[in-house]
């Protein structure tokens, strides 16, 4: 089995200079969590998440600042603050510029194996030669695959 | 070193293309030094090729070099560290600078003052950079729920922590490397350089009264809602804080009583750290303690130490060759012979010197000249005075630019992220003329004191 045949090729995609405010929009209505952000030649240049804008809402000096956890804080309003700016941010400022990329001609092993080793990424986007996305493979695609091979099997 | 024409002689033979030993290490040293200055480079990657530099062209041999590295100065600075990476994951930072703001009810300039303070006190027993690494995020987390601008909090928190670490003999590396150098104990920097501190650290606040504290305001609200956070939340664990505070308190007893019982500072920070280390996981199951202690080691900041490894092995190389002494005896005549000038000339060139430069390889060169004027002034018990000049005038010449010390950087860098940038320059203007005050004050205070 490889990637290619496993990837969902029919994807809904964000540019670099899009709004957050208007990414985050296509992401509700289309009901997912991430959207793969394209430069011109439709090259991926990165990946906007609800969790990638997170991370820019919440200040970092609480993340960077070895706080991580900060039970004694009432909520200050900052939260609302900082969301109010990432909105109007474009979309590579906020994106995770190191996505995890495979190859269309991967084995799922090698892609599962990378999924879950390389940061653990959710998501793997399957591009060609040239850097062009193909299609998105995620977590629940693998799993999808091998339940409906079990019962072909069976 | 008096001696030191004959080491270069001794050696002069097994010099690189028998080249001069004093050209090449003198070349080392400023080559060195210029980049970590540029900084462009990791520095402990720096002093550890010049370390390597100065054995391989034959200054000195790997036998001479490690016998220059202080191992006291390697030893308490890698106990404490081990000591506080354990204690930080406590909360019990996080507690007393919450604690603090709140007993002064979120007033903006209480809490600017309690901050300070509480930085001072924690910078005197903890390295400085570890002190502003825990209470500069806290510090943002209270401004912005007081809604007041974070600048002068975090200006403020800058000079105290050179202030407050100058106090003792563990509060910054430049004293840890004095005293284990001239044989002066914590004791001795308790009696003789901690008294003054308060009074500087006062002048300094009201000088920023002066200059921000009087425009702080804070509408109701907001100092409710400081009201509102809840310090007894930040203690994780609450039976690992027992141990931490019991092995704290024992190691800064010991470093009290270490001169009383023949013992230096490094065998009771590392008898502490391996103690605590020891603590804090029994009871754990053995691949549970293993994988805390892993996680324990690789925090302690191998950087730092590796960093002091390769600088006094680059001063020996140095001190071998004679040209400390030759630039002791320049300095003398510069200063007349005259004890009070000398007092004075090192107090002021270490304090513009360490606003400008990392002090710490300042002082690491300091140390062997200073040494060798022992014989002008009647013996390395009369030099006392001459350690507290270059002790003050190190640590707190770090307050005098942006650069002055790391402490003052790692600020500065969360400041940026938190989307208030420290320009260089407006530090400078707001700095500068607080450190010469600094100076004044301890330039008059080792006058009084040691000189009349």
């Amino acid at each position: 089995m490889l990637a290619k045949n496993v990837m969902v090729a029919d994807m809904v995609t964000a540019l670099a200079d899009e709004k957050v405010e208007d990414v985050l929009h296509k992401m509700r209505s289309a009901k997912l969590r991430m959207l793969p952000v394209l430069d011109a030649d439709r090259r991926v240049i990165g990946v906007v998440s609800t969790f990638s804008v997170m991370e820019r809402v919440v200040p970092s000096y609480i993340v960077t600042g070895d706080l991580n956890q900060i039970p004694y804080a009432p909520d200050m309003g900052v939260l609302h603050r900082h969301f109010e700016e990432v909105r109007g941010l474009r979309a590579d400022a906020v994106m995770d510029a190191k996505p995890l990329k495979v190859q269309a001609d991967e084995s799922l092993l090698s892609v599962a194996a990378a999924m879950i080793s390389y940061k653990k990424h959710e998501y793997a986007m399957v591009i060609d030669d040239d850097g062009c996305l193909l299609g998105i493979i995620s977590a629940g695609d693998v799993l999808d695959r091998l339940s409906q091979d079990g019962l072909i099997d069976a | 070193m008096h001696n030191g024409a004959e080491h270069a002689a001794a050696h002069a033979a097994s010099v690189i293309f028998g080249l001069d030993p004093t050209w090449i290490a003198v070349s080392i040293l400023l080559v060195v030094y210029g980049i970590i200055m540029a900084e462009k480079f990791n520095r402990a990657v720096l002093s550890m090729l010049g370390a390597g530099l100065m054995i391989l062209c034959g200054v000195i041999t790997q036998h001479q070099a490690v016998a220059g590295i202080d191992f006291n100065t390697i030893g308490l600075l890698t106990g404490m560290m081990v000591i506080v990476t354990i204690s930080q994951k406590t909360g019990m930072f996080q507690y007393v600078a919450i604690k603090a703001a709140k007993v002064v009810k979120g007033s903006p300039w209480g809490v600017l003052v309690m901050l300070s303070v509480v930085t001072a006190i924690f910078s005197a027993f903890l390295d400085n950079v570890t002190t502003v690494l825990l209470i500069a995020p806290v510090t943002l987390l209270i401004t912005d729920a007081l809604g007041v601008r974070p600048y002068p909090y975090l200006f403020a928190q800058i000079l105290a922590s050179n202030v407050g670490g100058t106090a003792t003999l563990i509060g910054d590396p430049p004293n840890i490397m004095i005293g284990s150098a001239a044989g002066l104990s914590f004791y001795d920097f308790l009696v003789n350089l901690t008294p003054i501190i308060p009074l500087i650290l006062l002048v300094m606040l009201v000088a920023i009264w002066l200059m921000f504290g009087r425009d702080l305001h804070a509408s109701d609200e907001n100092k409710a809602l400081v009201m509102r956070f809840d310090e007894s939340e930040a203690i994780k664990d609450p039976v690992l804080l027992k141990k931490c505070l019991t092995v704290l308190f024992l190691v800064i007893g010991g470093f009290t009583f270490a001169h009383a019982l023949h013992l230096e500072p490094a065998s009771i920070a590392m008898f502490g750290a391996a103690a605590l280390l020891l603590l804090q996981t029994l009871g754990f199951p053995l691949e549970e303690k293993d994988h805390v202690y892993e996680s324990v080691m690789a925090e302690v900041e191998w950087t730092t130490i590796f960093f002091f490894v390769g600088l006094f092995i680059i001063v020996t190389g140095v001190e071998h060759t004679g040209v400390i002494g030759l630039l002791a005896q320049k300095t003398l005549a510069l200063t007349g012979g005259d004890f009070d000038a000398t007092v004075a000339a090192i107090l002021w060139v270490s304090a513009i010197a360490s606003a400008m430069i990392d002090n710490i390889p300042f002082v690491a060169t300091m140390i062997p000249l200073i040494h060798s004027m022992a014989p002008t002034f009647g013996g390395a018990d009369a030099l006392v005075p001459l350690w507290w000049a270059l002790a003050l005038g190190a640590c707190l010449g770090g307050n005098g630019s942006l650069i002055g010390a790391s402490a003052n950087l790692i600020v500065a860098g969360f400041a940026q992220r938190a989307g208030h940038p420290i320009a260089f320059l407006t530090f400078l203007k707001h700095a500068f003329g607080l450190m010469l005050i600094s100076i004044v004050m301890s330039h008059l205070y080792l006058y009084f004191r040691y000189l009349t």
